[in-house]
């Protein structure tokens, strides 16, 4: 591997600042270090949980009789338990490592007392863990997302406020005094969080409201945190990856703005589309349509965006892990919000309503967005944590395959299901069991899909394990997917 | 962006404007509704659940039964839900002012059960949450039949508001349906088992009846139903719920709860498989959930073709039968 000349190295401005940048930048991830490793090791065991779990209930799905006589593996208990593994675990635990990271890099300021972050990780799991056993204890409230039992939503409550006002105080010590798209997207997905549980439990649990309201306030819960708490990290982090690794600043600040404040205000007034037709006042349903419709606009400017900033670049992604990951995710942004958008209006969501093209809805929000950003931070962070580079471009590369092919091939399986389940469940002269029926092929297929994410999770986490334990290569060159080759160089210039 | 007193403010408003929006003011709009009762007070609906079928609730969110069911009936428009005889009106947000959780689902991998308790045989609905509660014995409530006459009979409410509904329940209405019939254009959805095995039509959730089961939908068949689904039917991909029945040895006399089973499920001879508090419990919330109840806020399927011959008998303000 030639090691000259590569395009994929820290972005030209800090090169002409000179060593003290740098150095000061090796500080910084220092400082983190220890939080944000033990963030990330959490998560990868929760998401190897969390995809065990999805295989059973995949499969328990058409094959009713797996495991079915013990109560704690009834498949009622363990989706739920799979839902918040993945949702509370993984993905907030990776999320908050991602952001912790990006917080100080961007605030450029060493993480003072990292133990307290540390505490707020052990906490965590632990309400993640208590609520677990709670689901499959019979303990589940029954509201989407949020079912874990209230002792279990306590101490999340105190673990979050222990990291998130951690993340927030960094902005007190900041230096400069510009702030990032980033930080913007940062500090609302941490600020917007607490808000956001706080009000779901207290409205759910504490003080109830009324009937039918149980049920918006559910799902405006559930959708706020997949725009506001996922989304939000997750575009956060696209805005620094992509032009890091490319060296090279964002398209245009305007358009970043518009985006920022246009998804903050239409993304949250979605969620209510789920209740298209339900017994609730038309209106509500009517605002949430709507808004999804509105949302096209931050899709739009936030896409064109990372479009005119990869413009030129895209080969790059044949090298670079994190920037093939991140720019998958990127994209799938804009396919989550279309998907959103179809299956809301009231002509489409009379046949999808019920049917399992809203896991499909899910899966691209959490997974094929969320989740691959994710992954593509990861591939960024964890060596400058460590002081070492990922061992196998191979096993990178089969990582991405495994989980762009598994993800989508499950939402092709889960939308067609879908489509085909509401078809026959719209016909009266077709029986009922005839669209469960139509649609058990397609989960037939999206239990594949789940293997192939399987053999993608594991792959990860080995080689996220390798990494841990100090066996990554030693070498100042990070790890591409592909050699390098002079073509790829000349990209860069 | 500089500052972050600009950038803290519009996170905070957006986010309280979509929380104002979405839930407060709906919580102003319909998150204080009272049951609707006649002018006599006496035909309340909905009342309170009793003790067994708030507990039934947690065990059916417990064991997660809504993943896969929904609880809500569309209007006619919107969905074949009417069509396929799971209600004969869409579900309103008064007929969930006394649920916690409220499970109004999100998949129809299996039916929707709004109204499931509405399909029980006639002898085994009960006939409200509270049982004791009911104001008269022989009150609408009280039997399916009836209560699909009663809206059989009834004008549409959207036009006539408060009368209706003490004029559709009365004895009397009730009592003058029957016999006076005259097979109107559109009969009322029937319930009962037997007329659905008379006729099966496609819609019917399972037409064909196996033989030795329990009446459909009652309390007993429910059981058997939940802990093999597939004795029921082949085709079923609902898991079973074995683990909320209990097998003991029959002590002197076979238990009056015992499971009918037939066939490889049926416990061995001198043994008897019995629900549990929570099985039972379950079978309550289920044959508690019934929507049948006509509300003055929303216009029954049926209402409007079936108008003439009873509404007429009814002491109904003038004008509205006239349809």
């Amino acid at each position: 591997m030639n090691a000259t000349g590569i395009p994929l190295k820290e972005p030209a401005v800090s090169a002409a600042a000179g060593d003290t940048e740098q150095f000061e930048r090796a500080l910084i991830d220092a400082s983190t270090r220890v939080p944000v490793l033990i963030f990330y090791t959490s998560a990868v065991a929760w998401l190897i949980l969390g995809t065990l779990l999805a295989g059973f209930v995949s499969f328990k799905l058409h094959t009713p009789d797996l495991l079915s006589d013990i109560s704690f593996l009834t498949w009622g208990r363990v989706r739920p338990v799979h839902m918040n593994v993945m949702v509370y675990g993984w993905a907030s635990m990776a999320g908050m490592g991602t952001a912790i990271w990006l917080m100080a890099r961007l605030c450029r300021t060493v993480l003072r007392y990292p133990l307290l972050l540390v505490a707020g990780a052990g906490f965590w799991n632990l309400g993640v863990f208590l609520g677990v056993c709670g689901i499959l204890l019979g303990d589940s409230t029954g509201y989407q997302w949020l079912e874990f039992p209230s002792y279990a939503a306590i101490i999340l409550f105190v673990a979050y406020t222990l990291v998130a006002s951690w993340a927030v105080l960094m902005f007190r010590f900041r230096r400069g005094e510009q702030i990032y798209i980033t930080q913007w997207y940062l500090l609302g997905a941490f600020l917007w969080f607490p808000w956001l549980y706080a009000a779901g439990q207290l409205m759910l649990f504490v003080v109830p409201v009324q009937g039918v309201l149980q049920a918006a306030v559910g799902w405006w819960y559930a959708n706020n945190l997949l725009f506001l708490w996922f989304g939000a990290i997750g575009l956060g982090t696209a805005y620094y990856m992509i032009p890091k690794v490319i060296g090279r600043p964002v398209y245009s600040y305007h358009l970043a703005t518009i985006g920022f404040w246009s998804y903050a205000l239409f993304s949250s007034w979605t969620g209510m589309q789920r209740l298209v037709d339900g017994p609730f006042p038309a209106w509500m349903v009517t605002a949430s349509i709507a808004a999804t419709i509105l949302t096209l606009i931050p899709v739009a400017t936030v896409g064109l965006n990372h479009h005119m900033t990869m413009q030129g670049y895209f080969p790059l992604m044949r090298y670079s892990p994190t920037l093939r990951f991140t720019v998958f995710g990127a994209m799938s942004y804009t396919v989550f919000s279309l998907v959103g958008v179809l299956i809301s209006l009231r002509s489409v969501a009379r046949y999808v309503n019920f049917t399992q093209a809203s896991i499909a809805y899910s899966h691209l929000g959490l997974y094929a967005f969320f989740t691959m950003v994710i992954f593509g931070a990861m591939y960024y962070i964890v060596p400058r944590l460590i002081g070492r580079e990922w061992r196998y471009g191979s096993l990178i590369k089969l990582h991405f395959w495994a989980s762009a092919y598994g993800i989508g091939l499950m939402t092709l399986m889960l939308l067609a299901g879908g489509f085909m389940q509401g078809a026959s469940m719209e016909n009266p002269s077709l029986a009922f069991s005839e669209s469960v029926e139509s649609v058990m092929p397609y989960l037939r297929g999206r239990s594949l899909s789940g293997i192939l994410l399987m053999v993608s999770h594991f792959i990860f986490a080995y080689h996220f394990g390798l990494m841990l334990f100090g066996l990554g290569r030693k070498s100042t060159v990070p790890t591409f997917l592909n050699p390098v080759e002079a073509e790829g160089a000349e990209v860069a210039h | 962006m500089k500052g972050l007193a600009p950038l803290f403010l519009g996170i905070f408003g957006t986010f309280a404007f979509s929380w104002v929006g979405l839930t407060v003011i709906p919580n102003w709009q319909i998150g204080h509704l009272n049951p609707q009762s006649d002018e006599e007070g006496t035909d309340i609906y909905p009342l309170p659940q009793s003790g067994m079928v708030t507990r039934g609730a947690r065990v059916y969110a417990a064991n997660g039964c809504n993943y896969c069911h929904s609880e809500q009936v569309r209007a006619e428009y919107a969905g074949a839900d009417i069509e396929r005889k799971w209600g004969d009106r869409r579900s309103a947000p008064r007929d969930y002012i006394f649920e916690r959780p409220v499970l109004l689902g999100k998949m129809r991998m299996g039916q929707d059960l709004a109204n499931i308790g509405a399909r029980a045989p006639k002898e085994e609905e009960s006939p409200s949450p509270t049982g004791g509660a009911s104001p008269a014995p022989q009150g609408a409530a009280a039997s399916p039949g009836a209560v699909a006459s009663a809206k059989g009979a009834s004008p549409p409410p959207a036009i006539s508001p408060s009368p209706v509904t003490a004029a559709a329940t009365s004895p009397g209405a009730i009592a003058s349906k029957p016999p006076t019939s005259p097979g109107p254009a559109s009969p009322p959805p029937s319930k009962s088992p037997a007329a659905a095995a008379a006729a099966p039509s496609p819609s019917a959730p399972w037409p064909e009846q196996t033989a030795g089961l329990p009446p459909m939908y009652s309390a007993a068949w429910h059981h058997v139903h939940l802990y093999s689904p597939r004795s029921i039917n082949l085709d079923s991909n609902m898991p079973s719920y074995r683990f909320l029945y209990q097998t003991r040895r029959i002590s002197d006399a076979r238990s009056s709860d015992a499971l009918q089973l037939t066939g490889s499920d049926a416990p061995p001879e001198g043994w008897e498989i019995v629900p549990t508090y929570d099985a039972k419990c379950l079978v309550a919330y289920m044959m508690a959930l019934n929507q049948s109840h006509p509300l003055k806020d929303v216009r029954s399927a049926g209402a409007p073709a079936a108008a003439s011959p009873a509404a007429s008998a009814s002491p109904a303000p003038g004008g509205q039968p006239a349809k």
